[in-house]
């Protein structure tokens, strides 16, 4: 029950040496590269942040969360309090993490006594009350406005300009962002949250401390929120309730799933999903870009129901000859957030196959 | 009687998000998954009669044109996006209810435009006064309009043929496909029927929030709230719910001052917290029972 663990050793090296030229790409890039393109990669970096960390929410504990966006908007003003109070970057990071980990193991507690649709609707509640609460709280949160902030000014000795500066601190950090949640989930508490995830029941039977697991997990992907939300103001110097809308949330849950759920370049391409396609949509057919959009979902739906990550291995399992072909990884029949609708019959297939509703 | 009027007006309120919470529930017991676009379908339909009224049908006959053609909307909506999905995991079909939610929102912006529109009252304008307690006539009317559906409802599940077949494939599919049931166009029929419910929800409504593309965004929230307090596979707890939402919503906004229409959203949600605490299934719902 993991993820790709089984790459055969000729597709392993054709993945690190993409792996070094995406590095090194990305590395020269903002030298080249306009202001509006280093603010969309490092944009991408950002959001994929949080989309990660809702990935060890939904994806690997298998609990579809709507909070992000709350956790995020609480990360991005944290920043922009303390960058426009003169806080070092360093503090005001720390400050930001400190207070999503604590608004989060908060939510957390009650809310992973719930399931399914439950706990969805429950989280639904953080990003709803938020907006409101933005708007009231005008002293801190300067209201509907909305605050700007200059942050990070590019240190003398680098000789770069703002935005490559921003680039590279963002994707850094990010990347060990993704690094440490990586670590989190190969270990014990990774394959705990891929069994309770399967089965709960069996999961407690085992010995799984499963509320346990439930709130770290929950707490991860809020303090991945909130650092998400801190490397945006970072890139974007702007924050306002309206960036903080249900929308946000929504789309967040979204591009989870649209990437690819439990695999950190699922997270990427989520965030890359959500960064880039409007805008192309947005070029293609000027005013109709919501309805492309909601077309070009549809279609990538239909076509790779795993996520666009899992399609794409997918098609490289087509391409690579039988020899090199890796094996067979987990199906998405754990994806479901309530028990399948009848599911009362006694085989094996009720629990770990489809849901047993075969439409003839 | 400030309390009583403050009673009768969160039923009214309640009544269009316990409409929406029931078109939800539908769903949710036909095909199991939840709809998230299940509001702006009812959007759609709200328009579609905003146009036959404008081509100069009266009013009641539009909604009922309107009605009609969402539940060929929801029929054909399960038949060629959703029945693909139902077999699968549940996380896709939040995603495809989404993208059919922001596809109909667009479709809605391009063929009548974003702009808001006013769309003619339903029932007469008069206000009711028993004792010191205000009516409108389209509080009353919502109120009936709601609660006769639900007794339309109610007669069709448990009296006739078709609603026990309908009762049928949303508990068992496949024992159903083998007794012979039409199982592919009983999940359409409840498509159709959710759709319908949510249109009359909808031009309910609309003369009070005036038309445009993203009007029952606010309702989808109390709506699922509703429907998840109230149990999502029970029809009368989610109106039930929907009403203890909006009564609820009243009092506390009105007896607490820093509450403004703003942050009222925040009592159904705090309510709705508690409630699933005590009761995660909601407050009528079944307990999920799954065997090892």
């Amino acid at each position: 029950m993991t993820t790709d663990r089984s790459w055969p050793r000729a597709s392993l090296a054709v993945g690190v040496l993409a792996g070094v030229a995406a590095f090194v790409m990305l590395a020269l890039l903002p030298l080249s590269a306009s202001p509006y393109m280093n603010l969309q990669i490092a944009l991408i970096g950002a959001y994929a942040v949080a989309i990660r960390g809702l990935d060890v929410l939904t994806g690997h504990a298998g609990q579809a969360s709507l909070a992000q966006s709350a956790f995020f908007g609480l990360g991005a003003y944290t920043a922009v309090y303390g960058f426009g109070h003169g806080w070092p970057a360093s503090v005001s990071l720390l400050a930001a993490l400190v207070i999503t980990g604590v608004v989060g193991v908060a939510l957390a507690l009650p809310a992973v006594r719930l399931r399914g649709f439950a706990f969805g609707t429950i989280t639904l509640a953080a990003p709803v009350i938020a907006v409101p609460l933005a708007n009231r709280l005008t002293g801190v949160t300067g209201g509907s406005q909305g605050l700007t902030v200059s942050a990070l000014a590019a240190p003398e000795w680098t000789g770069l300009a703002d935005d490559q500066w921003h680039y590279y601190v963002v994707l850094v950090i990010a990347a060990v962002a993704f690094l440490l949640v990586q670590n989190l989930l190969r270990g014990r508490v990774g394959r705990g949250l891929d069994l309770l995830r399967t089965n709960e029941t069996v999961a407690t039977a085992m010995g799984i401390p499963v509320m346990r697991y439930k709130v770290l997990a929950f707490t991860v992907s809020a303090l991945c929120g909130g650092l998400a939300g801190w490397l945006y103001v970072v890139l974007v110097e702007f924050i306002s309730p309206e960036a903080l809308q249900l929308h946000l949330a929504v789309f967040m849950l979204v591009a989870v799933i649209v990437g690819g759920l439990r695999s950190p370049l699922g997270s990427v391409i989520g965030a890359a999903f959500y960064v880039i396609v409007p805008e192309v949509t947005d070029k293609v057919a000027p005013g109709r870009s919501y309805l492309v959009f909601g077309i070009a979902l549809l279609v990538v739906m239909i076509f790779f129901p795993t996520g666009v990550y899992g399609g794409l291995r997918l098609l490289m399992s087509k391409l690579t000859p039988r020899a090199w072909r890796s094996r067979p990884t987990t199906s998405t029949a754990t994806d479901n957030i309530a028990t399948p609708r009848g599911a009362t019959s006694c085989d094996d297939e009720a629990l770990s196959g489809p849901s047993p509703r075969s439409v003839p | 009687m400030q309390f009583f009027q403050q009673i009768v007006d969160g039923i009214a309120s309640g009544s269009i998000y316990g409409a929406l919470a029931l078109a939800l529930v539908l769903v949710y017991r036909s095909t199991g998954l939840v709809n998230f676009s299940q509001g702006q379908m009812a959007v759609v339909a709200a328009y579609i009669a905003y146009s036959a009224s404008n081509a100069g049908l009266p009013i009641v006959a539009a909604v009922v044109v309107a009605a009609l053609a969402s539940a060929v909307l929801g029929a054909f909506l399960e038949r060629a996006v959703m029945r693909r999905f139902e077999a699968g995991s549940q996380l896709v079909t939040i995603v495809v209810t989404v993208a059919l939610l922001i596809c109909l929102n667009g479709l809605v912006s391009l063929i009548w435009g974003a702009d808001m529109k006013s769309f003619p009252a339903l029932f007469p304008t008069r206000d009711l006064a028993i004792g010191s307690v205000r009516f409108t006539m389209a509080d009353l009317g919502t109120i009936a309009v709601l609660v006769v559906t639900i007794v339309v409802l109610k007669l069709l599940f448990q009296r006739t043929r078709f609603g026990l077949a309908m009762r049928a494939v949303a508990q068992n599919p496949e024992s159903s496909a083998q007794c012979g049931l039409p199982v592919g166009r009983l999940l359409m029929s409840g498509w159709a029927l959710a759709a319908m419910v949510g249109a009359v929800a909808c031009c309910l409504v609309a003369p009070t929030i005036s038309l445009e593309p993203n009007m029952m965004d606010g309702v989808l929230v109390y709506a699922l709230a509703a429907a998840v307090l109230g149990g999502l596979d029970s029809p009368l707890g989610s109106v039930a719910a929907a009403w203890g939402i909006g009564i609820a919503q009243n009092l506390v906004g009105s007896s607490l001052d820093f509450i403004g229409s703003d942050l009222q959203i925040v009592v159904p949600m705090v309510l709705m917290g508690v409630v699933l605490l005590v009761r995660p299934q909601g407050l009528f719902g079944r307990r999920e029972v799954a065997r090892v």
